[in-house]
């Protein structure tokens, strides 16, 4: 079943919708929240739940569902958070497309380990971009920040992780 | 954590009777403290604390008023088919508080065309807050059997 039947029924007020929606998102925002805050925390899964069940009734595109979620997980991650997004945001790196030797090679898993060591902003772009499959355009309406600005994030990201991957010996 | 483990954790605001409990309780303190105040008005030559006593009255139903708004509005939101039980509430609601008015106004034995306007207003209000909460639910249905049909077509 869709995302968009499910939220319209929802909206309905079918309880049984919601299970539904839960059960087939609730990995995701766990894994989406573990990653962000580099442990575990059920207070924030549970924040994000409820936050979505509140705003389900005014959620005006059913079909942006995964977008809309993403958002909410990320300001309930940036409650927490807000120290380390509070730091102002480094120069735009100058990197050419296509010259990113880790993304060929990382596997997921391997991408997640690593992606411990990157600050915030960069941790989340690529969490959102590579380990959720979102669209760019998703990415910036879940960021609130333009397309470009996702871009330059991934690019500094992906250059940081190669660091971080070259400094934990994945440089083969 | 397991969804259902998370769906368990928010079973209290997930409870559609919790959600209507809340819109009973905010009619109940409506209606109950405008007909207080309504014999509190059309009562003359009372004492003091004959008047304090009406007062206070009128204040505890409007503060259960204001926590039954201020608990579908802040602590559960309201979905289509409760808004749809609201309206109906909310005509219930209209309903005794224009048969009060109307005994009220019998047993008093005089006709305030002031009154009259506000149970009016009232209906109207309601009515319009009814017929509204049914569109938007029909037309969400509508969505719902389009999208279903789609994913049916699909398959």
């Amino acid at each position: 079943m869709s995302d968009e039947l499910l939220v319209v029924r929802c909206q309905l007020g079918e309880r049984e919708a919601f299970a539904e929606l839960v059960q087939g998102w609730h990995p995701a925002v766990e894994r989406y929240v573990g990653r962000m805050l580099g442990g575990s925390d059920d207070d924030v899964v549970q924040e994000v739940w409820l936050a979505v069940f509140k705003g389900l009734p005014r959620l005006r595109q059913p079909d942006r569902f995964a977008p809309w979620l993403f958002a909410i997980a990320r300001r309930a991650v940036l409650n927490r958070l807000r120290d380390a997004y509070a730091r102002p945001e480094p120069e735009p790196i100058d990197d050419r497309p296509g010259d990113d030797e880790a993304e060929g090679v990382v596997n997921r898993e391997t991408l997640a380990g690593a992606l411990a060591a990157l600050p915030a902003r960069e941790r989340e772009v690529l969490l959102l971009f590579y380990l959720e499959d979102l669209p760019l355009d998703a990415c910036a309406q879940i960021c609130a920040v333009p397309v470009g600005t996702i871009k330059s994030r991934l690019n500094r990201a992906r250059r940081l992780l190669r660091h971080e991957l070259v400094r934990k010996g994945y440089e083969a | 954590m397991t969804p259902e483990e998370m769906l368990a954790r928010l079973d209290a605001p997930l409870s559609l009777r919790k959600r209507v409990g809340y819109l009973a309780v905010a009619f109940a303190g409506l209606t109950g403290s405008a007909l207080i105040g309504l014999l509190w008005v059309t009562e003359p030559g009372l004492p003091t604390r004959t008047n304090v006593a009406f007062a206070v009255l009128v204040a505890i139903g409007l503060c259960w008023a204001a926590f039954g708004g201020w608990a579908v509005t802040r602590r559960t939101p309201l979905f289509a088919r409760d808004r749809v039980v609201a309206g109906w509430l909310g005509v219930g609601a209209w309903l005794v508080f224009s048969v009060g008015a109307l005994i009220i106004s019998l047993v008093r034995q005089e006709f305030e065309p002031l009154l009259l306007g506000v149970v009016l207003v009232l209906g109207v209000v309601a009515a319009v807050h009814l017929r509204a909460a049914r569109r938007a639910r029909a037309a969400l249905l509508r969505r719902r059997n389009a999208l279903a049909e789609t994913a049916v077509g699909g398959e």
